[in-house]
């Protein structure tokens, strides 16, 4: 038996918010229609509970759950830890869980799977029927996949793909997604069914536990049903599809089967990112073709409404593509002491702390990450020493503007991967995905002599005697000073 | 009377006085609002010209100023007939 007691689905897991005060139960009436984007968008910017809309405007029966993974006691709380755990605490989990080993997936009947509890198929598929929501004013259309999970599978090699790609509802039977080019679905787009003009069957999966949410966002090399199981530490359920061989989380709210027609787009977006804009402009997307809908009574669809700082898109990404970085540079043998993104970059700086081994120890940390398939995401690396603390800003900025030399520390590498949203890039960048991207080093050169070259740095636990410092302690409160934090 | 909303990155794509295809979303209350049709259509500056008004929307989803009203001519089928 698992010694984890992660929610094993959405439902498991908002009873776990609401009983941690970590979500609100919304008993009046919500509009789909831009009342329900609002109050995510607010919970996000205030660091709220999540809300819990159990009343939908013309959707009986449906519920939105918003905000999933916007704070992190909500992440402690769906990793089944204390939800007042530190982030360096929550990391070193989710470290311990994803180096453990893989534990494969079980499939269970189509009888004993929730998600098969309602089943559209052929002239009853309509997404109309489904509480879609306008996210955001302005938005390009009503989007079906802000929190959730697209399924496939490669047609040759067998290889299981769940990304979180958001997807707008076009017409009842058509949704339009943004699929960038670097992503894996994106390759296997590309790679195989474009060049034959063959349909890539598909299925989205809404309202999933959220661990499975989690590995469909996370930049890891391990297939996502694999990772699942390691993140909660049992089997994930899947079921089979109705009208194709994919596999899907049983536990879903909401099943959407189909084909993705990759010689035929149609126009996506715009549409709230992570950044805190809309800066990719409408335009031709991947397109799905819905053929089936199958979701569980009183289903609850998922939202994730992006904008500024924070939702899940900075907090959970951050999270997780600095601690995906972490293992590489450690599967590296650098000494580094931890990777981490401040949610506020909106995942585009990756500070790093390392002890300054060798020369160019701070090049090598950003080459890898750049290079790397988690590169597009992210445009600065700052790396500073072992004596600053990563996660305090305070720090790692006074390193920053004292230590980072104007023509020696920065280092820029032109033409490399970039994305549409990046918000200060061209428009002709962004229109080919062209990035470019800056080191920040913040190591004294190895070069420099250690007593007479590199500053001595001023701080009370520095320059102080031990035997003072512990004096001065001691006596804190009876100088007259409150105890200190 | 129907409603309906354009995205546009430049207004010369509202070409008047002659066909143009669009993709057009109705904002008609109901369950199908904001969902996307193909169409054939005539569009005018003038708003008695035509019977259904159109709104339009920029790249970005910034409301424009303009006011348009829309004839729709016909409805088009995009999708390739193998994927239908
Ligand atoms: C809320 C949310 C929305 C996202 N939307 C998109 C998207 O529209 N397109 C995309 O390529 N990645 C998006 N991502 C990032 C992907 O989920 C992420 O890159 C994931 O690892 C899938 O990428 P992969 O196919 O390369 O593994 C989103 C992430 C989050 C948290």
């Amino acid at each position: 038996m698992s010694k984890i007691s992660a929610p094993r689905s959405n439902r498991e897991f908002i009873e776990a918010c609401v009983r941690h005060g970590d979500a609100v139960r919304i008993k009046q009436e919500v509009d789909w229609e831009n009342e329900a984007g609002a109050i995510v968008r607010r919970a996000c910017e205030l660091g709220a509970a999540a809300p819990f809309m159990e009343k939908i405007k013309d959707y009986p029966g449906f519920s939105y759950f918003g905000a999933p993974l916007s704070t992190y006691r909500r992440m402690a709380i769906s990793l089944g830890m204390d939800p007042a755990s530190s982030l360096p605490e929550i990391g070193a989990e989710y470290l311990k869980r994803t180096n453990s080993e893989p534990i494969a997936p079980v499939v269970i009947d189509r009888k004993d799977a929730p998600c098969k509890e309602n089943i559209l198929r052929g002239k009853d598929v309509d997404l109309c029927k489904l509480p879609v929501p306008l996210v955001h004013d302005g938005d390009g259309g009503r989007y079906v996949g802000t929190w959730h999970a697209v399924v496939t599978k490669h047609p040759v090699r067998g290889d299981v793909n769940w990304g979180m790609y958001r997807q707008m509802m076009f017409d009842g039977r058509t949704m339009s997604g943004a699929v960038f080019p670097f992503s894996d679905l994106g390759k296997q787009l590309s790679e195989y069914y474009l060049p034959r003009g063959e349909a890539a069957p598909f299925a989205t999966a809404i309202g999933l536990s959220p661990l499975a949410a989690m590995a469909a966002c996370a930049p890891s090399p391990i297939p996502e049903p694999e990772l699942v199981g390691m993140l909660s530490g049992e089997p994930a359920r899947l079921v089979k599809c109705e009208t194709n061989d994919l596999e899907v989380p049983a536990d879903a709210e909401i099943i959407i089967e189909g084909v993705i027609c990759p010689d035929y787009k149609v126009e996506e977006g715009p549409f709230g990112e992570y950044t805190g804009y809309r800066t990719s402009p409408r335009d031709f997307r991947v397109t799905f073709r819905v053929d089936c809908i199958t979701y569980r009574n009183n289903a609850t669809m998922t939202i994730s409404n992006m904008g500024v700082p924070q939702d899940e898109g900075q907090l959970l990404r951050s999270f997780s593509l600095g601690l995906e970085l972490e293992k590489l540079l450690r599967s590296q043998g650098i000494p580094i002491t931890g990777v981490y993104m401040h949610p506020r970059s909106t995942h585009h700086m990756m500070i790093v702390g390392v002890k300054p081994a060798y020369t160019g120890i701070a090049q090598q940390i950003a080459q890898l990450a750049f290079g790397s398939k988690l590169g597009p995401w992210f445009h600065m690396v700052m790396v500073v020493d072992d004596q600053t603390d990563i996660y305090n800003w305070d720090e790692v900025y006074h390193a920053f503007c004292t230590r980072c030399h104007p023509e020696n520390g920065i280092h820029v590498y032109r033409n490399t991967t970039g994305t549409p949203l990046y918000p200060f890039a061209t428009p002709h960048e962004r229109k080919y995905s062209i990035g470019s991207k800056v080191l920040f080093d913040c190591l004294w050169p190895v070069d420099w002599d250690k007593t007479n070259d590199v500053p001595t740095l001023v701080s009370f636990k520095n320059v102080y005697p031990k035997d003072i410092q512990e004096r001065v302690l001691k006596n804190w409160e009876s100088y007259g000073y409150p105890q200190a934090k | 009377m129907n409603q309906w909303e354009v995205f546009v990155m430049d207004m010369s794509e509202l070409a008047e006085g002659k066909d143009i295809e669009l993709s057009i979303r109705t904002l008609n209350p109901g369950l199908q609002k904001y969902t996307y049709k193909r169409v054939r259509a005539q569009v005018s500056s003038s708003l008695d010209k035509f019977a259904d008004r159109l709104q339009v929307r920029l790249g970005r989803g910034q409301l424009s100023a303009a006011k348009y009203s829309i004839k729709v001519i016909e409805e088009i089928q995009r999708m390739p007939a193998k994927y239908l």
